[in-house]
């Protein structure tokens, strides 16, 4: 199994004669550069490779066509679908047949919509070239997954009454090969008889014929010049009394196939007895309905691919074919048309579908290059369908949880690695039980932010699971972004919101350093507002009663002033290096006119100069700060003992 | 299909190492030609150097980027036998909307180890700001900074001996709380024995304590790498050797273990590649530690995806072809069809944002998951 990778080849000739080393980018790319294993016990010298010559690295990354900005609707329209199926799981999980079944038409109309888009989008003239094929890629694409899907809903999904498949199988067909039917319209528009000339006449009456529209069969006929003879006319009724069946109207299976038998013998009839010898066409027309091998034989070169020969082929020979017949048949038709060895992609899709090997079909599903979309969706809806789990029974060692979280793990960390549909990537990690939450803890942080609007973004997402220390550490990272740029209120607002001790104390330290050096308190709006987050850290709580009193001083309330100067003073939270300042304001409330240090507040000034007396930048205000506190301290002890004399 | 990008490094020798930011925005590089190069992805996605600088006067082994909470700081591990932490300055704005100056300044020379400084790592964040190094000498430093606004003090907590050269070293990432820190180190020395040790750090002795030695592992190992832990109850460790190892490490609860409060490991191998053919030189994780990334002497980079906790398979190879380089109208025409197979296509040498579909060789087969 190992010679089974796939292996690429990175162009550049350094790589090949001196090797490789790789490392990751997140979120989803490698990085390739040439390497050269040294060991420590080598000379420390240049190697071999040392010149000018650029050496260069290269990033790797899985090409992703879902972030086409053309496929953008699907992919946000399915990631809505997805949760109303996962919500409606949630909510009543045992009535979900119908459900299923018109989520999984909601997917294919999804597809639909996007391939008419795509159709629009080649048909514009101003793309270039590279641009057009690439459409045509989606639409190739978009096609097999429609296609894909489409036959899977019916023999998976839908519940068809009777197992009886064949109208749904000719349903399918005939969406998937339009051009017969596109054909006859174009024909029967031109209402011009004698419609026989026309080159594709017998190619479209054959083609409907073949997808069951026995009404457009027998419309064209009727505008062949010759429709008026008895030929035509026998060929007219002979189809008009084609039995058809249908569950609805009480008929049984072994009643249908006795009425079928008649009108085939009827034909044989009149094909035994040469009518029809003399129009190729009409005869072959007639031998098909008899299901004769040969004329079949004839046919098959007309048709694209062997199940719209299966589909033609069952609907005249095998009208009441059970779903769990038609992988034999398929197989036959295959063999018929001699491409068992040539099968495509597609065609072994559909086979194993039929064979109803449900697991082959996941397999096969996920190398239909579109990264995961259809596999992710698809096993999802059958897990809820409980088709899955069925075959837990019957597989060793399988399990439908696991093989379904497996891609909606993939495809979410597919979308979150990219920038703007990291949100939807997420909603799928969501509903991985097991591996999801914790697959999100380590994706979530490490989505690249550059504006606050982004950041906010994060956050609620991180938030809203519960992942608060992601969220705390996506503030810490926008608080060290700004500090960098040097917007400390930014960073101070961050810094807050991550609850980081040390790091709001840093910040709180460095408006200090800024208000000793510029005399300025800034963000003063902000720190006005800190409120209880004030609380992060002591030297928070310092700088903002410290902004406190700024104010209070501004607004002339110096009484009030000296209180919270004085209870700083004896906090204990004071930053060593702000002492200067803290008792240089001391200075103009001692000085001032009305006493606003009482005798006790004083000596507290004075006990904390006294311990403070070394610091340097001090010397100068000690003496002032001396004769001031000694000063008030006359006044307010005179005054307090007049108080006293009073009282 | 993978499509590539090249981006000329303009290192004049070749790289020992590339390392990306937490967000995958920023790459720093350095190369035997002694130099540190770091560059910034712009809004277009094309990357512009934005610093280099001589860091060692020796070749530079590795360079790794500290979690984005601590800063812009990188540290590089050097033959000259020292470890150096930057730390990325951005000078006063000139004015609104333009960025500062920015420089790397070196914050600390670490220059305890007498021998080549052969790996460096910083520790998961939760243990705040921590630098673990290993040296040829065969000594484990763990170095922390108390201060993590400070950058230029640092301590050497912790010298852990292992007498054998060390070439490789790696931090056990685990996002639970319940996983004390653990640190796997391999060594490159020729001889019998165990190459891989693992240690973990005791709370109560406050020590480092070596758990065990991956026994199976006798030849020389190169490079070393915990997986991303999602959640898991067992750590993944993968090994660069003379083939590619991945190792299971259990935590046993044991009464014994719990009676010591030492972990007890169950070591499993659970998968070996020989496709390298003989040495492996370096292993990587990618984010949630699905995939593992090898190169090794046969010029491959080869590429392991986990299927079930015992189930790993190799998925992917990529491989240097220098014949094939095409010239710029090729690549050009080269756009956005499927390039058939064998017939491999790639990118001029310029620094645009384009990418380009990568050629193949061998057919596509994706093992299915079941």
């Amino acid at each position: 199994m190992e010679n089974n990778a796939k292996t690429f080849l990175i162009p550049n000739d350094l790589c090949r004669r001196a090797g490789m080393g790789a490392s990751w980018r997140p979120m989803n790319e490698i990085v390739v550069f040439p390497y050269e294993k040294r060991s420590v016990k080598q000379k420390d010298q240049p190697t071999s490779f040392a010149s000018n010559a650029p050496v260069s690295i290269f990033h790797i990354r899985r090409s992703v066509i879902l972030f086409h900005p053309i496929l953008r609707k699907l992919v946000n329209e399915s990631n809505g679908v997805f949760l109303t199926l996962q919500a409606s799981f949630k909510t009543k999980p045992s009535d979900l047949k119908m459900e299923i079944l018109s989520i999984s038409r909601q997917y294919r109309s999804i597809i639909r919509a996007c391939l008419e888009n795509l159709q629009d989008e080649v048909g514009k003239p101003n793309i270039t070239v590279a641009e057009r094929s690439e459409m045509h890629n989606y639409i190739t694409i978009f096609y097999s997954v429609e296609c894909v899907w489409h036959l899977c809903e019916i023999l998976f999904i839908d519940v068809i009454p009777g197992n009886i498949v064949l109208p749904h199988l000719l349903d399918w067909v005939r969406f998937h090969f339009p051009k017969h039917e596109r054909n006859a319209a174009i024909l029967l528009a031109s209402n011009s008889e004698g419609l026989e000339l026309e080159e594709e006449f017998w190619p479209t009456v054959f083609g409907n014929l073949l997808q069951g529209r026995i009404k457009v069969v027998r419309a064209l006929l009727k505008q062949h010049s010759a429709a008026n003879s008895p030929i035509f006319q026998l060929v007219q009724h002979l189809l008009k009394s084609m039995p058809t069946y249908n569950v609805m109207n009480n008929v049984s299976v072994s009643e249908f196939n006795l009425q079928w038998r008649h009108w085939v013998m009827d034909i044989q009839q009149q094909i035994d007895s040469k009518q029809f010898i003399n129009n190729h066409n009409l005869n072959l027309l007639m031998r098909l309905l008899t299901g004769e091998e040969e004329a079949w034989a004839e046919i098959q070169s007309q048709c694209e691919a062997w199940y719209e020969f299966l589909a033609g082929w069952l609907c005249y020979s095998e009208t009441t074919v059970k779903t769990f017949e038609l992988g034999q048949y398929a197989k036959q038709s295959i063999k018929k048309m001699r491409m068992q060895n040539h099968l495509r992609h597609l065609d072994r899709v559909l086979l194993a579908a039929m064979e109803f090997d449900m697991l082959l079909v996941i397999k096969e599903v996920q190398e239909m290059t579109e990264n995961g979309w259809f596999v992710s969706h698809f096993t999802d809806l059958l897990h809820h369908s409980g088709r899955l789990s069925s075959l837990e029974k019957e597989v060793e060692g399988f399990s439908a949880d696991k093989l379904r979280e497996s891609f909606i793990l993939d495809y979410g960390t597919t979308l979150v690695g990219h920038k703007s549909l990291w949100q939807v990537g997420l909603s799928y990690l969501d509903h991985c039980p097991k591996d999801g939450l914790p697959t999100i803890q380590l994706l979530l942080p490490r989505i690249s932010f550059d504006s606050e609007a982004k950041v906010h973004k994060l956050i609620r997402e991180a938030i809203s699971r519960g992942l608060k220390n992601v969220a705390q550490s996506i503030c810490k990272v926008q608080g060290m972004r700004s500090l960098s740029r040097g917007r400390l209120g930014n960073a101070l607002t961050w810094a807050l919101k991550s609850q980081d001790g040390p790091f709001t104390s840093y910040l709180a330290d460095k408006y200090l350093k800024q208000y000793i050096s510029s005399g300025e308190l800034n963000n003063t709006d902000l720190l006005d507002n800190l409120g209880s987050s004030m609380l992060a850290s002591d030297r928070l709580i310092f700088l903002g009663k410290y902004n406190e009193f700024h104010k209070l001083y501004q607004e002339g309330e110096y009484k009030e002033c000296g209180h919270l100067l004085i209870a700083l003073m004896v906090s204990k939270i004071v930053p060593k290096f702000f002492w200067p300042v803290l008792l240089s304001e001391a200075i103009p409330l001692l000085e001032s006119e009305e006493i606003v240090f009482s005798a006790n507040d004083t000596f507290t000034v004075l006990h904390c100069l006294e311990e403070k007396e070394e610091i340097p930048e001090l010397s100068d205000k000690i003496s002032i700060l001396r004769l001031a506190a000694a000063r008030n301290l006359s006044r307010a002890l005179m005054y307090e003992a007049q108080c006293e004399n009073l009282v | 299909m993978f499509e590539c990008q090249e981006i000329s490094a303009e290192h004049k020798d070749l790289i020992h190492d590339v390392s990306y930011d937490y967000y995958g925005d920023r790459i720093a590089t350095c190369s035997s030609d002694q130099y540190v190069k770091v560059w910034d992805r712009n809004e277009e996605g094309k990357w512009i150097l934005s610093s280099c600088w001589k860091g060692h006067s020796a070749s530079v082994w590795k360079v790794t980027w500290a979690h984005p909470e601590f800063g812009q700081v990188l540290a590089t591990c050097s033959f000259d036998r020292t470890a150096t932490v930057w730390e990325e300055i951005v000078g006063d704005t000139p004015g609104p909307g333009k960025s500062g100056q920015r420089h790397w300044m070196r914050r600390t020379n670490l220059v305890d180890s007498r021998t080549s400084v052969t790996d460096v790592k910083f520790g998961p964040k939760a243990q705040g700001l921590q630098l673990a190094t290993c040296s040829a000498e065969g000594i484990i430093r763990i170095y922390e900074a108390p201060d993590v606004m400070n950058l230029s003090q640092w301590t050497l907590q912790h010298e852990v001996q292992c007498k054998l050269s060390l070439s490789c070293l790696t931090w056990n990432c685990s996002l639970s709380r319940a996983h004390p820190p653990m640190i796997a180190v391999g060594s490159d020395e020729p001889g019998s024995g165990g190459k891989v040790f693992i240690y973990e750090y005791s709370e109560n002795s406050r020590k480092w304590i070596k758990l065990d030695t991956v026994s199976c592992i006798t030849e020389p190992v190169h490079d070393i790498a915990f997986a991303p832990n999602l959640g898991r109850t067992f750590h993944i460790l993968g090994v660069a050797t003379n083939n590619v190892r991945i190792i299971n490490l259990t935590p046993t609860d044991d009464e014994q273990s719990q009676q010591s409060g030492i972990t007890k490991l169950d070591i499993q191998t659970v998968a070996q590649f020989d496709e390298h053919g003989s040495t492996v030189w370096r292993v990587c994780w990618n984010v949630n530690g699905s995939v593992l990334c090898s190169s090794g002497d046969d010029g491959c980079v080869r590429m392991f995806r986990i299927h079930s906790k015992t189930l790993w398979k190799q998925e992917g190879v990529l491989k240097g072809d220098g014949n094939q380089v095409p010239t710029a109208m090729e690549a050009a025409q080269s756009g956005p069809q499927h390039i058939p197979q064998g017939s491999p296509v790639g990118s001029i040498a310029s620094q645009t944002a384009r990418y380009i579909k990568l050629g193949s060789i061998s057919q596509p087969s994706r093992e299915p998951w079941y």
